[in-house]
């Protein structure tokens, strides 16, 4: 009882931990939000080489490339410093999940496994095509599609693409599951349901890419 | 020598033990569990139906009070208990219940409003009051005029065993787990406590205790068919008997269950034959109606267990790898009152035998169940014979049950057996100061040193532990089981007497190197067969039947000669124990007279000779 | 019926100095309604005494009895050989410390899980044996029985890749144990003391949703759903202060 109450008096615990993992959560979810909202830019030239420069003209008009773009480059690195804290970069720990999810055969875990994965290559490919569009602004469908034609960059997004979508993909139906917004009955339908966003996204990524590498310039 | 000092040394830590650790330790004496198995796996955890207590809060149970609680027991005793203690234990039933509720247990509470039960195959009705709701609520077990049976869905024992050794931890008892005593220290007159070996390293370890408590529950592993986990094979009475001094009360008094699921005899619950189950033989027919045409599969539990095994022996039964059986048919029951009413059931026969009860039949027999035998101790649970030495739960015999427990008593015993005797000790701890004899001590730690080298080194011989075990469960099972008579019984003590000096002979296959589980087993093996003989020699000897002992060449109640308890104590060296006999109680507030079930051929005390067949 | 069955087991008995850990083969004609627990019984009885496992109630009600079972944790005891193929392969759990062979030591895990989350009713009040027990709903004790019915048995935590990463994770047990007492009327803690005990990485923050342990628990609690609503719980703990007015 005496420890009870001692406990009581004492002030708040650190709350370090939750507040990192709401952050860790939100700017995921807001990076998702960025990933779609990026997705109807790119893919609007899908309808022609016009839809895209409107919607990028409109951006930048608004100065929302100029200040969006950094802002998304900060959340994209703040997010990685956090789920950083998740990633096992010690060789023991790197043995210990490999060992195990090698062992137990859980798709969950694997799952996992795949983000971790992704998310190195998201770090590196993000980071020099994030800077590469930033810095040569503005954003212009005929310039993208002189890139993609270039063949590099082509490679390039052919590789990103899947590691990003896969990423958005599982890390969807994490936030679902982990905070309980999809209980247990509701999970094998998102799951499917995110199989499906995922398996779409990349198709639409797909057409979009093969639309820049034929677009006349 | 690893030497661990305490006031209380409670060996065994299922319920019965770890109540009374936590009336010790709750009055500031050290305390220390021993278990062969971290506590929360203590086979108290398996039980599922309930335990009783008289709160009387549901309208099944209206009426009830620890008067009618008492009548219940001492008739379900086939008044072979001591009603003192039945006294002391209805009593104090209903604040254990009270207190475990207190300290967390979610039991099942009354909801105002009609509901439906099953009670023989029909369906009533029943009304519970809205004033009671919210209150603790009870269900139907057999044996008992009121529903008194309280239960936390079909996990009451785990739910109490969890709750009590949350307690435990709450209070900082000192558990530690796989450490199984093998043997007691003492004097001829004081216990000090206890040799234990670790179950992870194999090294041998010194408990000295100013009082020592054994709780280390039932030993229905003796039998090969038992409803009871695999470790329940009497370290505890096998430790106490070894003494050569403490008695075990009534070692002939062992309770079966007709329906154990085969191979591996979990219980599947009456309430199969209740709804309407029936039983089926080898040509898939029907065979209680034959030999009980009123009540066929719903006669009382030994009843059937006795027609059962009568079947089988007629050759009827069905033949399988782990010996004939029987079936069990609830398939006209249909699907959906299988998974509603027998959801259980449903799952045992999928999980466990991969058999679904709605199209298949269930493989059963008769199993063992419940030892009422146990050390016997007085009422304040101190063990005959020797000073320090207390005992409590299934391990001992209090005596609560006679020679039939009811079914909730025994969970109840633990906790109110536990209360009562915690007390007694705490009085014992506080009047009493140890003295501890070096020289006893280590005499005691090398002759337990001493049989292990031998087992290691085969010294006494090569017999194989497994073996003798077998021989051994294969005797009792087949005269010393449920109906037993004068020259089964007879061969059975010639025969275990011969397995007897088998066990002497036990030598290690293996290299016993650690938590050795062949060694395990051997250092207890020469003992179980010794809990066999007390069982086979007092049954032999008891020429009646009384509650589960039941001698078809004996067959009434004799209570001009036997209103007795039997006491089994084993002198160093001897092939048999010894028995001796007391008064089954010290007074009879409910003289003996009928139970109003059951076969009733009754000797009355005068020698009158009552059969209401 | 009559299947050849092969076992590859662990083995290694740390108290042997001449033990190296390796597999063994083992063989047996499998046998009706056969569960691993009548198969390795029969192992040590026929084949190896030394044989460390273990087994108590060997009814799927201790927890006794977990292993590796083809890679997955699970109970021993309710295991059908007739579920597996005919080549099993049993290993120890991961994550708790070997004894020998198959058997780990999950008794002192969990003594000190206990203490760590403090599982037990905390109350100023005292017990009173003359007084009628406090009322509760019916729905709600089911509720509490519902959380209360995990065995211990570390199937989740040996199947968590955290807690295979972190050895001071809790583990889905002993979170779910919070939650048990979180819904429990006569436990006087307040969210805060409770965001006190899981509300870090060791606890509820950890957790990365793997959700193993929600498809291994063989008692089938509802895990994944206590995980997501302690998640929140503990998550608005930490933030609600932010949105108090003035
Ligand atoms: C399948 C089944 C169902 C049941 N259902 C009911 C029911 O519904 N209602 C009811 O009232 N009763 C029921 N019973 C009976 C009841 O569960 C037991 O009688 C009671 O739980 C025994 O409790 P205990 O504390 O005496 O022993 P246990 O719980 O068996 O504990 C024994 C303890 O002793 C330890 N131990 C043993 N030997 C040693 C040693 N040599 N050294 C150190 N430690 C040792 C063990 O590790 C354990 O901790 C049932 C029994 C069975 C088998
Ligand atoms: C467009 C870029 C990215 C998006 C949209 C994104 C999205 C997400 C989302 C939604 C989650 C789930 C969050 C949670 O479970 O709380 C997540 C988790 C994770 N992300 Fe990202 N992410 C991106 C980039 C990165 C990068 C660059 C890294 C680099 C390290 C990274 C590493 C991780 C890791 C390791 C997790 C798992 C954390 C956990 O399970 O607790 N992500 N990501
Ligand atoms: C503010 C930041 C960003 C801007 C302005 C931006 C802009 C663009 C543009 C203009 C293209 C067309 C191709 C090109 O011009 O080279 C493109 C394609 C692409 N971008 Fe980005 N991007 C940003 C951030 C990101 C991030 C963070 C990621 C993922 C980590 C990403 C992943 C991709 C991928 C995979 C493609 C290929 C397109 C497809 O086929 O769908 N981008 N981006
Ligand atoms: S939660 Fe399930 S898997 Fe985990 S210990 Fe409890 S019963 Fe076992
Ligand atoms: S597997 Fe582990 S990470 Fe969380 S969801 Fe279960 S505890
Ligand atoms: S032995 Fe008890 S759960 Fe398997």
């Amino acid at each position: 009882m005496q420890t009870a109450a001692m406990t009581r008096e004492r002030s708040f615990p650190t709350r370090t931990s939750a507040y990192l993992d709401w952050l860790q959560m939100l700017t995921g979810a807001g990076l998702i939000l960025f990933m779609w909202s990026h997705m109807v830019l790119v893919a609007s030239v899908n309808l022609g080489a016009g839809a895209m420069n409107t919607i990028a003209r409109f951006f930048e008009d608004t100065y929302m490339a100029q200040v969006g773009g950094p802002l998304i480059g900060a959340a994209f690195l703040l997010h990685f410093v956090l789920a950083a804290r998740k990633v096992p970069f010690r060789t023991e720990q790197q043995r210990a999940i490999w060992k195990h999810a090698r062992l137990i055969k859980h798709t969950d875990t694997w799952l996992w496994l795949v983000q971790a994965f992704t998310a190195m290559v998201i770090l590196i490919m993000g980071s020099i095509h994030m800077w590469t569009v930033l810095t040569d602004l503005p954003i212009t469908a005929a310039k993208s599609a002189a890139r993609i034609q270039g063949g590099f960059w082509g490679v390039f997004y052919l590789i990103l693409l899947p590691m990003v979508e896969l990423h958005v993909g599982v890390g969807f139906y994490r936030i679902a599951v982990k905070w309980g917004l999809a209980g247990r009955s509701q999970r094998k339908g998102l799951k499917r349901f995110e199989n499906g966003l995922t398996a779409m996204f990349i198709l639409i990524g797909l057409i979009t890419i093969v639309r820049f590498w034929t677009l006349p310039i | 020598m690893d030497t661990v000092v305490s006031d209380l040394l409670c060996i065994g830590a299922g319920l019965a033990g770890e109540r009374v650790a936590v009336e010790a330790a709750a009055a500031g004496f050290s305390t220390i569990c021993l278990s062969i198995v971290p506590p929360r796996r203590s086979h108290s955890s398996a039980a599922q139906g309930g335990m009783q207590a008289s709160l009387g809060n549901s309208c099944m149970g209206e009426g009830d009070c620890p008067d009618v609680h008492f009548e219940d027991t001492v008739k379900g005793s086939d008044w072979g208990c001591d009603q003192e203690v039945a006294r002391l234990f209805v009593e104090r039933a209903p604040e254990a219940v009270r207190e475990m509720a207190f300290w967390g247990i979610p039991w099942n509470r009354v909801v105002a409003g009609k509901s439906t039960y099953f009670k023989g195959g029909k369906q009533y009705e029943k009304v519970e009051a809205p004033e009671k709701e919210g209150l603790i609520t009870a269900r139907d077990f057999g044996g008992t005029a009121k529903w008194r049976t309280c239960y936390t869905s079909d996990g009451t024992g785990h739910t109490l065993l969890y709750t009590m050794d949350n307690k435990v931890v709450e209070l900082g008892v000192t558990v530690h787990d796989r450490m199984e005593a093998i043997s007691l220290i003492h004097d001829g007159e004081n216990c000090m406590g206890a040799v234990a070996r670790c179950l992870k390293t194999g090294k041998l370890r010194v408990y000295l205790a100013r009082a020592t408590l054994i709780a280390t529950g039932g030993y229905g592993r003796i039998y090969r068919e038992t409803t009871n986990a695999v470790i329940n094979d009497g370290g505890g009475a096998i430790i106490a008997l070894d003494t050569g001094i403490v008695p075990l009360g009534n070692p002939e008094a062992i309770q079966f269950h007709p329906t154990g699921i085969v191979p591996t005899n979990i219980l599947v619950t009456e309430g199969c034959r209740g709804d309407g189950g029936t039983l089926l033989d080898v040509n898939e027919e029907r065979f209680m109606p034959e030999y009980e045409p009123a009540k066929a599969e719903l006669a009382s539990r030994d009843v059937v267990s006795r027609w059962m095994t009568h079947h089988i022996r007629r050759g009827l039964g069905v033949p399988s790898h782990y010996g004939d059986h029987l079936w069990l048919d609830i398939r006209h029951l249909g699907a959906a009152h299988i998974k509603t009413k027998l959801r259980e059931v449903e799952e045992i026969c999928n999980n466990f035998l991969g058999i679904d009860p709605v199209t298949q039949l269930i493989p059963v027999r008769p199993a063992q169940h419940y030892t009422m035998a146990g050390i016997r101790t007085n009422k304040d649970g101190a063990a005959y014979g020797l000073k320090g030495l207390f005992a409590a739960g299934e391990a001992a015999c209090w005596d609560l049950h006679g020679f039939n427990r009811l079914g909730g008593n025994s969970l109840a015993e633990t906790v109110v057996a536990g209360k009562i005797v915690g007390e007694k000790v705490v009085e014992y701890l506080k009047g009493h100061e140890a003295r501890f004899d070096t020289g006893v001590v280590r005499d005691r730690v090398r002759r337990d040193q001493e049989r292990i080298d031998r087992l290691i080194g085969c010294k006494d011989g090569k017999e194989d532990t497994f073996k003798v075990r077998s021989a051994m469960q294969d005797e009792l099972m087949e005269r010393v089981g449920i109906f037993r008579n004068g020259k089964d019984l007879q061969q059975a003590v010639d025969n275990l007497q011969e397995i007897l000096q088998r066990a002497r002979r036990v030598g290690l296959r293996s290299s016993g190197l650690g938590a050795n589980p062949e060694l395990t087993l051997a250092l207890k093996i020469e003992g179980m067969v010794k809990l066999a003989l007390c069982t086979a020699y007092g049954a032999l000897q008891r020429t009646e039947s009384r509650g589960c002992h039941a001698r078809e060449d004996f067959q009434a109640r004799n209570d001009r000669d036997w209103l007795n308890r039997t006491l089994a104590t084993w002198k160093e060296g001897a092939n048999l124990p010894a028995l001796e006999y007391e008064p089954a109680s010290p007074s009879m507030p409910l003289p003996p007279g009928d139970r109003g079930y059951g076969a009733s051929k009754i000797i009355t005390c005068d020698g009158e000779i009552i059969d209401r067949g | 019926m009559g299947r050849h069955l092969t076992f590859e087991i662990f083995r290694f008995n740390p108290e042997d100095k001449d033990s190296v850990p390796h597999m063994e083969t083992f063989h047996l004609e499998e046998t009706e309604r056969m569960t691993l627990f009548i198969a390795l019984t029969r192992i040590r009885e026929e084949q190896d005494p030394s044989l460390q496992f273990d087994f108590c109630c060997r009814a799927g009600i201790c927890g006794s009895c977990a292993m590796m079972i083809n890679g997955r944790p699970g109970l021993a005891c309710k295991t059908l050989t007739r579920e597996l193929p005919s080549e099993i392969t049993l290993l120890p759990l991961p994550v708790f410390k070997l004894i020998g062979d198959l058997s780990v030591d999950t008794g002192t895990w969990y003594r000190a899980m206990n203490e760590k989350v403090e599982s037990w009713i905390h109350t100023h009040r005292s017990f009173d044996p003359r007084a009628e027990e406090q009322r509760m709903d019916n729905a709600l004790a089911e509720e509490i029985y519902e959380l209360e019915r995990c065995v211990e048995c570390g199937c989740c935590v040996a199947s968590c890749g955290t807690a295979n990463m972190r050895e001071d994770f809790l583990g889905a047990s002993a979170l779910n144990r919070i939650a048990r007492f979180m819904m429990d009327p006569r436990d006087e803690r307040s969210s805060k003391e409770y965001f006190e005990v899981v509300g870090t990485d060791e606890g509820i923050f950890g957790c990365m949703g793997l959700l193993a342990c929600e498809d291994v628990c063989p008692k089938n609690l509802p895990l994944q759903d206590q995980l997501g609503i302690l998640r929140r719980k503990m998550g608005w703990q930490a933030v609600k202060h932010l949105f108090r007015m003035g």
